[in-house]
């Protein structure tokens, strides 16, 4: 059955094909109906017997399929068998509407035409029953009740569609009533197999002597359906819904054309009983159907006259029906079954018209023969204009319609290739969708701005000016700085990173009441800049404008009441609690008066021996040089801090440096009266104390290890908290502070934990410490390369003697900080050498000289033996290990300019392997890339010139 | 003046001396990380570097056994509603 439905729904005009049976002959489109829903004629009559054996049970008003009942049974007129008669078109009209003249047919020869081309088509069914049953219910219901057709419909519409016959046959006889139907089906079921028996056997013989045409028939057809499919699918599902309808009232007609057929053959068993076989839904019967259209257009004006006659005929016929029935053959009981009156004959006049039309395109490029074929003794139903319309079926209709005659237009229009008419459809489609889509675009623009001009000339000018004064002063701050902090520093960052230095505040400010944020610099677009340039002259205006309310204010009113209901501006964020003690910066002794006094430690003088003499010498001089020497007199051995402590002091630290940060913005202008300057350099030098003394430089050296300072770089955040603290220091602090570090080198986490380094595997340690060194080369390096850079030599002399004298110089020189601070510090006396020639005043003493001379030659008897071993473990080979090498052979050649000739040998011998190794191997290029190679070279001729030498000096 | 007692007046500023430290972070659905901590906020939102996450997959089938996946993240925003607690990591 579905399997069937699914091929039906293929076929174009399947539903008009089968809407013309019914009207030809409403008995054998139940034969057709009931053959297509699979029921052989003995399958009918078990229906029956089953539809009986339920009315049976069911009988005292219990509902049949009563989930889809749609208590139409109830609307019904019940009882009296006169209905039949009426049904049976033995009374003349019943509704208003009945027009006979429409079921009429063609007498005998239109008949016996008809039933030719029902035998001719044997074949499985493949048209789904739909418009053309949906006449016969509605004039069903229309006699039974009287009623309009539409209350039928939407009740029938409402109706749970069905397909299959054993339930749905049931469900349709709701309309009658039970006995009514159960007394025919007892009847039927006697009846029918009688009948099944003779139709067979009529059926055998005209199966066979057809089925040549069949055959060729069905060539046909296969052709004209690859056509339909593809017209079919678009109508689908529109024609799924209407067949649901249809199947039903086909139903019910089916029931009716059953009890008509018993009568019959109760009066006339000689006459064959109609075709109740599937014969009649072949492929090929829908053909015929197709071409009996055609030919009806043609013979309507005839048939129109022809059918009138037999109209009043049948009414006589009718009226004398005991009498009449002996000579009405079967084939006039298809005539007589069609009591459905005018409503059905609507439907299948609405129903051909479009049939018609859809059809006389299509076959057009049908041959002649093939139609010829069929058109031999075809019914014909006319078609009548003149029934009232159906509004329903009208609109359902006239969507086909529309539909088909869509589809045919492309089909004509597809003369050509298939391929290229729907490139050309789909660009069509397309063009079409890109201009609509436009229109609907532009469309609502206009009616948006047509919406909005509503509004137009609402607010004056100044109503908006007013408007945006109140949103600018929204935007005014106290601190416009710090309330756009975030894209002040972004785009501070982002200038300098593009090379662009001007203004360093994007803020508009007011005098020292205010200003605007601007927030990071616009690039391009010319609508923005504009905005802002606009911005910032209206809120010129507007804080010019209060300034001279302000004034004339002052000058009118009342002083006293002047700020009674509060301070509009002012700078309250200033007022920081006054300071209790407020000491002179100046006359403070820059550093702790332990340290003013400049003995020589004892713990170092413990020290001082052997080699290490000069080292200390210098030392104690350096110290000296600093005035930093630590006091032991009150020196307080302590824990050194936790790291929880550190931290603490840190964000201590960061809060202050803040703050100090903040005040420098707000620094006043120097032309400002002088108590205010005063009053911030007082807060400023305030601030940098506090810091001083949370940086902890003045405690004592050997109060703990690692000291309270070291400790606060122990940590990634002090690192990178030093640069912006030693901005703040004036350079004595500063020296102070270095010499600290420098004294407490090793204790560095970043000397102590650098053999970590040194491990082959990636542990989280490594990583860590990698990054704690990363930190303090890039932060405190940094935060302390200024002050060597002003260092004297006598300074750096000093820093060197301290640095031998108190760390393990040999360890220190096998890190990276290590090494980055040798090096730095004789750079620093390298130029310092340079500039000696043409700055007079930068001659060092000769005591410096000579004491300096004695410090590079301590250290470089210290690293002698170790000069090899400077270079960083091997963890990665190419670039990244010569890069790693890089700092070394710096410090190598920052070593080798200060040497004298004795040292170059020494030198030279040490490295002499190492030097060999890179030039051979950069020379072979052992699996190197270019850029390997060549930073080998590079790192090797780094030191090689320092001696004079080049690598390409050296013969491999 | 006690520098440990100094600025710490609510939970969270213990939390702040963490910043730019190596955290701990344990959050909902058997996950742990740790990472540097840059930034948190009140709903302890966090933002964390170099993040290596440890999740626990229990596996209730084979009786209850505990697999350990784990990745790295170099930076990552931890949604403050699935964190259970931040520690310092533990030091060794």
């Amino acid at each position: 059955m579905s399997a069937v439905h699914g091929r039906v729904t293929q076929v174009t005009s399947g539903h008009n094909n089968c809407h013309q049976i019914s009207r030809l002959a409403p008995s054998s489109s139940n034969a057709l109906m009931s053959g297509f829903f699979g029921f052989d004629q003995p399958d009918l009559e078990k229906d029956k017997l089953k539809f009986a054996a339920r009315n049976l049970q069911s009988n005292d008003g219990v509902l049949w399929g009563a989930e889809t009942y749609d208590g139409l049974g109830d609307t019904l007129q019940e009882g009296g068998d006169e209905l039949n008669d009426e049904t049976f078109g033995d009374i003349g009209p019943v509704d208003k509407d009945f027009d006979f003249s429409n079921p009429k047919l063609p007498e005998t020869e239109n008949v016996q035409s008809y039933r030719q081309t029902v035998n001719q088509s044997p074949l499985p069914p493949q048209k789904a029953p739909t418009a053309s049953s949906a006449a016969p219910l509605i004039s069903l219901e229309s006699i039974w009740d009287d009623k309009s057709p539409f209350s039928f419909r939407l009740n029938g519409a409402a109706r749970a569609p069905s397909r299959d016959p054993a339930t749905s046959t049931p469900r349709q006889s709701g309309i009658r009533t039970l006995q009514e139907i159960e007394a025919e089906m007892r009847a039927a079921a006697e009846q029918s197999r009688e009948a099944a028996a003779l139709q067979q056997r009529q059926q055998q013989l005209l199966l066979q002597q057809q089925q040549q045409q069949r055959e060729e028939e069905d060539r046909y057809f296969r052709q004209r359906q690859q056509e339909q499919q593809e017209q079919e699918q678009e109508f689908q599902r529109q024609r799924l819904l209407y067949q649901h309808e249809q199947q039903q009232l086909q139903q019910l007609q089916r029931l009716q054309q059953q009890q008509l057929l018993q009568q019959r053959e109760q009066q006339q068993h000689r006459t064959p009983p109609p075709r109740m076989l599937p014969v009649s839904q072949s492929p090929r019967f829908l053909e015929h159907q197709r071409q009996i259209l055609l030919l009806q257009q043609q013979q309507e004006q005839q048939q129109l006259v022809r059918l009138q006659q037999l109209e009043e005929q049948l009414r006589v016929e009718e009226l004398e029906r005991q009498l009449r029935a002996q000579q009405i053959s079967s084939q006039n009981l298809y005539e007589r079954q069609q009591p459905s009156g005018p409503t059905l004959a609507e439907m299948e006049a609405r129903h051909q018209q479009q049939l018609l039309q859809q059809q006389q395109m299509r076959q057009r490029s049908q041959s002649p023969a093939a139609r010829n074929g069929h058109h031999n003794g075809q019914h014909n139903v006319p078609l009548q204009d003149n029934m009232p319309y159906l509004p329903q079926s009208i609109q359902l209709q006239q969507r086909l319609l529309n539909e088909i005659a869509q589809v045919d237009f492309f089909r004509d229009m597809q003369g050509l290739s298939q391929a290229d008419q729907e490139a050309l459809r789909m660009e069509a489609m397309r063009k079409i969708l890109e201009t609509e889509k436009m229109e609907e675009k532009r469309r609502r623009k206009a009616a948006k701005i047509a919406h909005m001009s509503r509004y137009n000339d609402l607010m004056t000018q100044s109503d908006k000016d007013f408007i945006t004064r109140i949103q600018v002063s929204q935007l005014v701050s106290q601190d416009p700085y710090a309330d756009d902090f975030y894209a002040q520093v972004y785009s501070a960052i982002a200038r300098s990173r593009m090379g662009l230095g001007g203004e360093d505040e994007r803020v508009l400010k007011f005098g020292s009441s205010g200003g605007v944020g601007l927030g990071a610099p616009i690039k391009g677009g010319n609508r923005r800049p504009n905005a802002m340039q606009r911005m910032q002259q209206q809120v010129e205006r507007i804080v010019s404008n209060a300034r001279k309310r302000e004034e004339e204010k002052g000058l009118h009113a009342v002083h006293s009441l002047q700020g009674a209901l509060g301070k509009t501006s002012g700078r309250s964020y200033k007022a920081s609690p006054r300071q209790l003690l407020q000491v002179d910066p100046n006359s403070a002794p820059t550093s702790s008066p332990t340290l003013s006094n400049a003995q020589p430690h004892p713990h170092i003088s413990k020290q001082d021996t052997g080699p290490h003499d000069a080292a200390a010498q210098a030392a104690k001089l350096g110290r000296e040089a600093l005035g930093t020497a630590a006091d032991t007199a009150d020196l307080v051995r302590r824990d050194p801090l936790t790291h929880r402590e550190v931290l603490v002091t840190l964000e201590t630290l960061y809060d202050l440096v803040m703050s100090i940060e903040q005040m420098k913005h707000d620094e006043p202008l120097p032309e400002e009266q002088g108590e205010e300057v005063e009053q911030w350099h007082q807060q400023f030098n305030a601030l940098v104390e506090q810091i001083w003394a949370k940086l902890q430089v003045m405690t004592p050296l050997e109060t703990s290890n690692p000291h309270p300072f070291i400790s606060l770089l122990s940590v990634a955040k002090g690192k990178k908290l030093l640069p912006r603290v030693t901005r703040n220091l004036d350079s004595q602090r500063m020296f102070t502070l270095l010499t600290l570090l420098i004294a407490h080198f090793s204790q560095l986490d970043v000397i102590a934990d650098a053999p970590l380094l040194e491990t082959p595997e990636d542990t989280p340690g490594r990583d860590d410490v990698d990054r704690q060194t990363q930190a303090f080369l890039s932060s405190v390096m940094q935060s302390i390369l200024p002050t060597i850079v002003k260092g004297e030599l006598r300074l750096v002399a000093g820093l060197l003697g301290l640095l031998i004298d108190r760390n393990d110089t040999v360890a220190i020189a096998r890190t990276k900080p290590g090494v980055a601070l040798l090096t730095l510090l004789l750079t620093r006396v390298e130029l310092i050498k340079q500039a000696m020639p043409e700055d007079n005043a930068s001659i060092p003493s000769p005591e410096d000289a000579e004491h300096w001379q004695q410090m590079f030659d301590h250290l470089f008897d210290l690293l002698t033996p170790h000069f090899s071993r400077l270079f960083p473990t091997r963890l990665a080979s190419g670039e990244a290990a010569e890069s790693q090498d890089q700092p070394v052979w710096q410090f190598l050649a920052a070593l080798a300019l200060h040497a004298t000739t004795q040292q170059h040998q020494v030198l030279v011998t040490s490295l002499r392997e190492k030097v060999l190794e890179n030039v051979v191997s950069a020379k072979k290029g052992w699996g190197m890339s270019e850029e390997e190679r060549e930073a080998k070279l590079a790192n090797v001729d780094l030191f090689l010139h320092a001696l004079g030498l080049e690598s390409s000096q050296i013969a491999v | 003046m006690d520098p440990l007692s100094s600025g710490i007046q609510e939970p969270f500023d213990l939390i702040r001396l963490s910043l730019s430290e190596r955290v701990f972070v344990k959050l909902r659905g058997d996950r742990e990380m740790t990472g540097i901590l840059h930034a948190y906020d009140g709903h302890m939102n966090l933002i964390l570097s170099d993040v290596e996450e440890t999740i626990m997959i229990v596996d209730e089938g084979a009786a209850g056994t505990v697999s350990v996946a784990k990745r790295k993240m170099d930076m990552l925003f931890v949604r403050g509603d699935g964190v259970i607690l931040v520690s310092p990591p533990s030091r060794t």
